[in-house]
């Protein structure tokens, strides 16, 4: 049989050669023309879960746990592959509508854009954190049905012992300042917010561990990636251990409670800062978990502005808690010798200028000038000090004095280890200069003498210059943290080693400390606040407040010899300086000295507890 | 040929070439279902229960190549239309009977193993064509002939495609190739080839919502002139009408069908070929996600069962349909032009043999299976890239699947016999 067509076999040949070329252009344009498949590829089979850390453990003086952690549940999603057939149990275990379920699921594709930014391998992303406990249960039992959810454990605070609030600082969601300019960070992160949460944070936090994972198309693990450098395991934060000692700081919290204001307790030779307290304050729990978002916006609009940290952030004028400063001002300058006396009739004049004060008996030296605090002994003092014959100007005399000042810490922050504390103000010339015109003399600022007027300290400087008078002469910057463990050098640690001088010889400071001594004496300006087998150094004082009543303020330490607290405390709207400072900081320097034992004035004691200034 | 290899009682040897390079795609083949149903971190030899099965879907291939070779040899010609007819039956059977796998109701299911008369119906189809063209007086002429011949292989195409096994069903297109060997005018070819372009041109007129009156405008507008100016020759005129009439109409009836009877996510896959449509989440997922298995091979390779692409479910079935995948993405550019080439020679060795037929039904057998073949590798490695729509239809010899490997072993080893036992 003749083949007509034979050669047509060549057609096929030809086709099939024409295929082979196509396939092999194109597949080689694919392989070898292109080499961003081989990263789209691993990429896309790779997923880093990121391990939290546990936060540091925090300590109190006396090794107590403060604050320690405790396992949330955070709910992760990919977004990519949720189903929404889902959405409906979602909304009904979370107990949102779908509105806000869209919202967090919108968030959650954001943050997960964000997050493939920096690494392609991060695929997930923070749907929900902080589940419940049943929340948690429920999601766990669904887990196999829930496409592209998953959950991750992480920490959160837990207070073993509610104390010491603004101190310690509380936690908060990474904010996005910190996300942009620290990649460590992931949306949903806590981050150390206010205290030493904050400062020091970087020790604290902990070190985030990575774990990266086969992941196949339904974002199931098959298993991890074995090479080391794709994994590492997180570490928790070294423990903390910190100045407060938890039993005086709570005692203290007590005392305050039902009113405003303050009490700043230190060791005075090493600057650990033994009580920290404000009031009104909040429960750190309340920061936790949850709530926490809702927690904090009703604090922030409480009008008794619970999150304010008085101590630090809190000036006031130090009234006559200075005069303690002043007369070693003037023992420096020469200006009186610890005999010296200025006249007193009731008060200081001055042509129109009067500054009151209580009768007492004859012309005071220096120690019963502390005793009495006699405003006209100061007034003559402060005067003449800045008009000293020396100087022969007031502005030179101004500045000696302001020198002097700044020595003791004031006028700049005293360093201690949170963010935003303020240096409270001492008057500079030029704004005395300002404030009085060019030609000011010293009769038109003689109330800063009495600690009135443009001076204006914290609570905390007041407690730094009771310790400076214990340590007669030096401080060193008051401190939350004694140690992190396993840390042996760092810019803090040297910081809060350094001891700082003032300008005043050390012969002087046994004048004025024998006057501090005096104040709980008959006709001392504390007399009957005292505590009988104690030898507290105090001074009290009482600051002129334009908003309403004066406040009370008391600076004290103690023993008078080898001082163990230095202690200052300040309650607003509360009257003379006696009437509560004095005996609040007493009842805290007895119990800080004579730990367990029941106060030697529990009349005074039952007053302080129930009083309510707070309105 | 002298080569020693499988010695049957009629003393002729299978064609060694061919066996050995069925035997490497085979090899081939299982290695990549074994490399794509590992485990990652796997460091010992583990059989998955994919590359198990597919290990006795081999032996049973075996046994299958050894019936043939000892079956007698005058059985194949003569049993070719009572073969055609029961595969029909079994095709038309499986409509009732069958289930459904992946919306093709064309499987017959036997315990955890399932069969799929479909591919038998490719080797069934094959013989019988043979045995009609090889009928002694019968030629590709005259319309009782064409149509008869058309009718073997359009029939069994229209009832798998009964069973919306769409792509199984193309392949039948493969033996207007086959008849073209055979003599069918090689206009009908080109008529093929001008009405596929018309077919893509109308889609994306349809796609863009641009009136195919253009379309129809265009070809009779043309067509008028053409005619008029042939007016004088009755031949050119008559062929000229017939022509822009005809493309007129099958534009229309194909815009008319694109928007009517075809199914979204179909219009979704040849919209996303033909560049209409970006969409690398949804239908393209798929494309995008087995170029980027391909080009992560690179010249050499992510390594034996290396690749995360294919293995972590990236690619879908990765096992069947995508198994090129793997071997593009563990093997590079390097292992695709191997495997390439083992598969092309093996076409060629396969027109080379069946040229070397002395009658039509061998030649015509030869031709089936170098033609179905050559189908199945066009449209599988050219969705994998890209080049074409996706239809789902396995690499031959490659791909897991029991149906689909003894269906290309019968009708491989149907015609080496035969090459086997030809008259010199």
């Amino acid at each position: 049989m003749q083949d007509l067509y034979k050669n047509r076999y060549s057609v096929f040949i030809i086709a099939i050669i024409i295929v082979f070329s196509i396939f092999i252009v194109k597949i080689g344009s694919l392989q070898l023309g292109d080499n961003s498949y081989e990263e789209k590829a691993v990429n896309n089979a790779l997923n880093k879960i990121t391990l939290y850390p546990a936060r540091s453990v925090i300590f109190d003086r006396n090794g107590k746990i403060i604050v320690k952690n405790y396992a949330i549940y955070d709910l992760y999603i990919f977004p990519k592959d949720f189903d929404q057939i889902n959405t409906p149990f979602m909304c009904s275990v979370l107990e949102i509508d779908t509105a806000k379920f869209n919202t967090l699921f919108t968030d959650a594709i954001l943050r997960s854009k964000k997050r493939q930014k920096n690494n392609a391998f991060n695929k997930s992303a923070l749907f929900y954190s902080n589940l419940t406990i049943k929340q948690y249960t429920v999601i766990r039992e669904n887990l196999f049905r829930l496409k592209g959810l998953f959950i991750e454990p992480r920490s959160d605070r837990s207070y073993e012992i509610v104390g010491g609030a603004h101190a310690l600082g509380y936690l908060g969601e990474a904010s996005e300042s910190l996300l942009k300019t620290d990649a460590y960070y992931q949306p949903g992160d806590l981050v150390g917010i206010t205290g030493i949460e904050k400062y020091y944070e970087l020790w604290m936090r902990g070190v985030k561990g990575i774990k990266t994972v086969w992941q196949d198309r339904t974002y199931k693990e098959r298993g991890l990636v074995k090479d080391d450098s794709f994994n590492f395991p997180a570490q928790s934060g070294p423990n903390v251990i910190s100045t407060l000692d938890i039993e005086l700081q709570k005692f203290a919290e007590l005392l305050l409670s039902g009113k405003r204001g303050s009490v700043v307790a230190i060791e005075p030779n090493s600057g650990e800062v033994l009580a920290f307290v404000n009031k009104p304050d909040f429960n750190p729990n309340d920061l936790i978990g949850q709530n926490r978002g809702k927690s904090f916006r009703s604090m922030l609009i409480d009008p008794k502005k619970p999150l304010y940290n008085r101590a630090v952030k809190g000036v006031y004028p130090p009234g006559s808690t200075i005069k303690t400063v002043l007369a070693l001002i003037g023992l420096q300058e020469g200006v009186i010798e610890p005999s010296s006396t200025y006249g007193c009739s009731g008060g200081y004049r001055m042509g129109s200028i009067v500054v009151g004060c209580h009768p007492h008996g004859g012309p005071l030296d220096v120690v019963g000038s502390i005793r009495i605090s006699c405003n006209s002994y100061y007034c003559n003092l402060f005067r003449n000090i800045i008009d000293n014959p020396k100087y022969n100007d007031v502005k030179i005399g101004y500045a000696q004095l302001e020198k002097h000042w700044r020595s003791f810490g004031l006028g700049s922050p005293t360093g201690i280890d949170l963010l935003g504390e303020s240096g409270g103000n001492i008057p500079t010339v030029g704004q005395l200069n300002r404030r009085h015109g060019d030609r000011w003399r010293s009769s038109m600022i003689v109330s800063l003498g009495i600690g009135q007027g443009e001076i204006l300290l914290t609570p905390l400087q007041l407690a730094n210059i009771a310790g400076i008078l214990a340590n007669r002469g030096y401080y060193i910057s008051p401190h939350l943290v004694k140690n992190i463990e396993g840390v042996k050098d760092a810019d803090w640690i040297r910081k809060y080693r350094t001891k700082h001088y003032t300008t005043i010889d050390k012969v002087h400071f046994e004048t004025v400390v024998q006057g501090m001594s005096e104040v709980f004496k008959p006709g001392g300006t504390a007399w009957g606040t005292g505590i009988t087998d104690i030898e507290i150094c105090g001074k009290t004082g009482t600051a002129q407040n334009t908003h309403g009543k004066d406040h009370s303020l008391f600076i004290a330490f103690a023993p008078k010899d080898n001082p163990k607290i230095a202690i200052a405390v300040i309650i607003e709207n509360g009257g003379f300086g006696a009437t509560y400072a004095a005996p609040i900081a007493n009842l805290l320097i007895e119990r800080y000295l004579n730990p367990g034992k029941p106060s030697s004035k529990t009349a005074m004691e039952t007053r302080m507890l129930t009083t309510v200034l707070e309105h | 040929m002298k080569k020693n290899s499988l010695r049957s009682s009629s003393g002729n040897n299978i064609d060694f070439w061919a066996f050995i390079l069925y035997v490497f795609l085979l090899t081939i083949g299982f290695l990549n279902i074994y490399s794509v149903t590992s485990d990652v971190n796997q460091s010992t030899f583990h059989l998955s229960q994919i590359a198990s099965r597919q290990l006795i879907w081999i032996c049973g291939a075996g046994l299958i190549i050894l019936t043939i070779i000892f079956a007698n040899v005058v059985i194949i010609d003569y049993f070719s239309y009572y073969f055609y007819g029961l595969i029909i039956i079994l095709n038309i059977a499986v409509l009732f009977l069958g289930h459904e796998v992946a919306g093709a109701k064309s499987w017959f299911g036997f315990g955890g193993f399932g069969i799929q008369p479909s591919e038998f119906a490719k080797v069934a189809t094959a013989m019988a064509l043979a045995k009609f063209l090889g009928t002694y007086g019968i030629k590709f002429r005259g319309w009782k002939n064409i149509s008869i011949a058309l009718a073997i292989f359009l029939f069994p195409m229209i009832i798998i495609l009964i069973q919306n096994d769409t792509g199984s069903a193309l392949v039948y297109l493969s033996f207007f190739l086959v008849v073209y060997r055979e003599g069918m005018p090689g206009y009908f070819l080109i008529a093929a080839i001008w009405l596929g372009i018309l077919g893509i041109i109308s889609i994306i007129f349809q796609s863009y919502n641009i009136s195919l009156g253009y379309l129809h405008g265009l070809f009779l507008g043309l067509g008028s002139i053409l005619v008029y100016f042939s007016r004088k020759n009755r031949q050119i005129f008559l062929l000229v009408l017939i022509i822009s009439i005809g493309s007129s109409l099958f534009s229309g009836v194909v815009g008319w069908a694109y928007g009517k009877l075809f199914k979204n996510y179909q219009k979704d896959r040849i919209e996303i070929v033909l560049g209409l449509k970006e969409d690398k989440r949804g239908m393209g997922y798929n494309l995008e996600q087995s170029k980027i298995a391909i080009g992560a091979g690179g010249l050499s390779g992510r390594g034996f069962t290396k690749g995360t692409q294919t293995k972590m479910g990236f690619v879908p079935e990765q096992h069947t349909d995508f198994i090129f995948c793997t071997i593009g993405e563990e093997w590079g550019f390097l292992g695709v032009f191997v495997f390439f080439s083992a598969f092309v020679s093996l076409m060629i060795r396969l027109i080379y043999l069946a040229e070397r037929q002395s009658d039509s039904y061998g030649r015509v057998l030869g031709y089936s299976a170098c033609c179905i073949l050559f189908f199945h590798f066009f449209i599988n490695i050219g969705m994998t890239i890209g080049l074409i729509p996706v239809i789902g239809i396995p690499l031959p010899f490659v791909s897991f699947g029991g149906s689909s490997l003894w269906g290309f072993t019968l009708l491989l080893f149907t015609f080496l016999r035969y090459d086997q036992i030809r008259k010199n």
